[in-house]
């Protein structure tokens, strides 16, 4: 890989001073899963690397009276192991647990994932469908408008990320993966479905540029009792919502297949009681 | 630039100037010759370069050089103390859980943090927590029990 400078300022401010001098030509380094590859594969090839570990402000998960805040240092195995995200949020802690191997989960950041903006992030769905907000040192955005398109996102050059705040809610639903092998692995398609109360949310990942919310097929569902019917519905309007390609992983056809199986799958075990939170 | 970096190497001191586009794999193997920890894919998925550092496994080859400052790290060449292999290298040997030997060290480094944090692993709880750890000739079966066996041992 080409060489760059390494920083690892202790403060968010030096953090900051250091993204307002390098602008675009500075990356921040959490657990590296993703920034060591891009420098690796020359895919970036920065003046410097600012490595946002050592900030102190900065931290893991917290739960609080309002809000669960996955701080930036989070890594994917914090996030699957804490209790309470286990308890509120199993879906959630599901997804960071398939992300990758254990080695990968001991370095990788969920805030890390999301920055990273792949349209098949696998803690992209479960925070889509919570609506959660990306928080950084300067405003708050909804997860669904800060990534814009593939790796792309509304972050400023001279922004961080401080953490993801998902305000506290009831609901309960489940995270599928899926993909060829069942750990390190990419995901093929993956999704998260959710009901709250009368309520239902539906997000996919890796068909699209980005994670998405099917918002008519839940406007479809909301405020309806469940019934196999309706189930039915829900899973050819899912189909019809999402704009998946064919790649090296799947074929467009498998794909949109896989979204109306997730969705009908989903839908029933939630009728059924199933995937209690 | 060079970067200087602080860690302990199997519990012995290290002090060293590396530059920042290194992983800690290439220190470990070119820069410290400890040459058990090795290069699959350089990209965080097959294993080959597992360490434990602070306690967990992680991948070597995706860590780069200057994040290893104040790191403890355990490598392969670690685990024998005093010329006397630990029980998880003997079970290995003995269950011929190996045929060359390059996935050894990752699989060695994955289930002793396994090992350590739960001495008595069920069998799912292995397969899960080597699964970062690919081996293209052995197969998996022989692994997996050598470290069954070793788990058995332990404590007992
Ligand atoms: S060499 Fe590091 S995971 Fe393959
Ligand atoms: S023994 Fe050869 S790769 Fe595992």
């Amino acid at each position: 890989m080409k060489n760059f400078l390494y920083h690892k300022p202790t403060t968010l401010s030096e953090a900051l001073s250091l993204r307002a001098r390098y602008g675009q030509s500075a990356v921040l380094l959490a657990g590296g899963s993703d920034v060591v590859i891009q420098l690796r594969e020359h895919l970036i090839a920065p003046e410097a690397v600012i490595d946002i570990k050592g900030i102190a402000e900065l931290t893991g998960v917290v739960w609080d009276e309002h809000n669960l805040w996955i701080g930036a240092k989070t890594t994917m195995r914090e996030l699957a192991e804490h209790p309470e995200v286990l308890r509120a949020y199993p879906f959630l802690a599901d997804a960071a647990s398939r992300v990758g191997s254990k080695q990968l989960r001991n370095r990788a950041t969920c805030v890390g994932n999301i920055v990273n903006a792949s349209p098949l992030c696998d803690t992209g769905t479960p925070l889509y469908a919570l609506d959660a907000v990306v928080v950084t040192n300067a405003r708050e955005i909804p997860i669904c408008e800060f990534i814009t398109f593939v790796r792309r996102t509304s972050l400023a050059a001279d922004e961080i990320v401080t953490g993801i705040r998902v305000p506290h809610q009831n609901c309960k639903g489940e995270f599928t993966k899926i993909s060829r092998r069942s750990e390190v692995d990419l995901s093929t398609v993956c999704a998260t479905v959710l009901q709250a109360g009368d309520s239902y949310r539906l997000s996919f990942g890796a068909v699209a540029p980005t994670p998405l919310r099917l918002r008519e097929t839940e406007a479809l569902l909301n405020g309806k009792p469940l019934t196999a019917a309706r189930i039915e519905q829900a899973a050819i309007s899912a189909r019809a919502e999402v704009k998946p390609i064919s790649d090296i992983r799947a074929s467009l056809e498998y794909r949109l297949d896989m979204v109306e199986l997730i969705t009908r799958r989903s839908l029933t075990n939630l009728m059924n009681g199933g995937s209690e939170a | 630039m060079k970067y200087q970096i602080r860690f302990t190497l199997n519990g012995e001191e290290q002090e060293l100037y590396v530059p920042a586009n290194y992983t800690m794999l290439r220190v470990l193997r070119d820069e410290l010759n400890f040459m058990g920890t090795k290069e699959g894919c350089g990209a965080g998925e097959c294993g080959a370069c597992t360490v434990i550092a602070d306690g967990r496994p992680v991948n070597a080859c995706i860590v780069l050089a200057p994040e290893m400052d104040g790191m403890s790290i355990e490598t392969v060449e670690g685990l024998a103390k005093d010329g006397r292999l630990t029980p998880l290298q003997e079970a290995f040997v003995s269950h011929a859980a190996l045929q060359c030997g390059f996935c050894t060290p990752g699989f060695l480094m994955s289930a002793t943090a396994l090992l350590r944090e739960n001495p008595h692993p069920a069998r799912e709880e292995i397969i899960r927590a080597i699964s970062g750890n690919l081996c293209r000739c052995t197969g998996y079966v022989r692994i997996i029990e050598a470290i069954e066996d070793a788990a058995r041992d332990n404590g007992q």
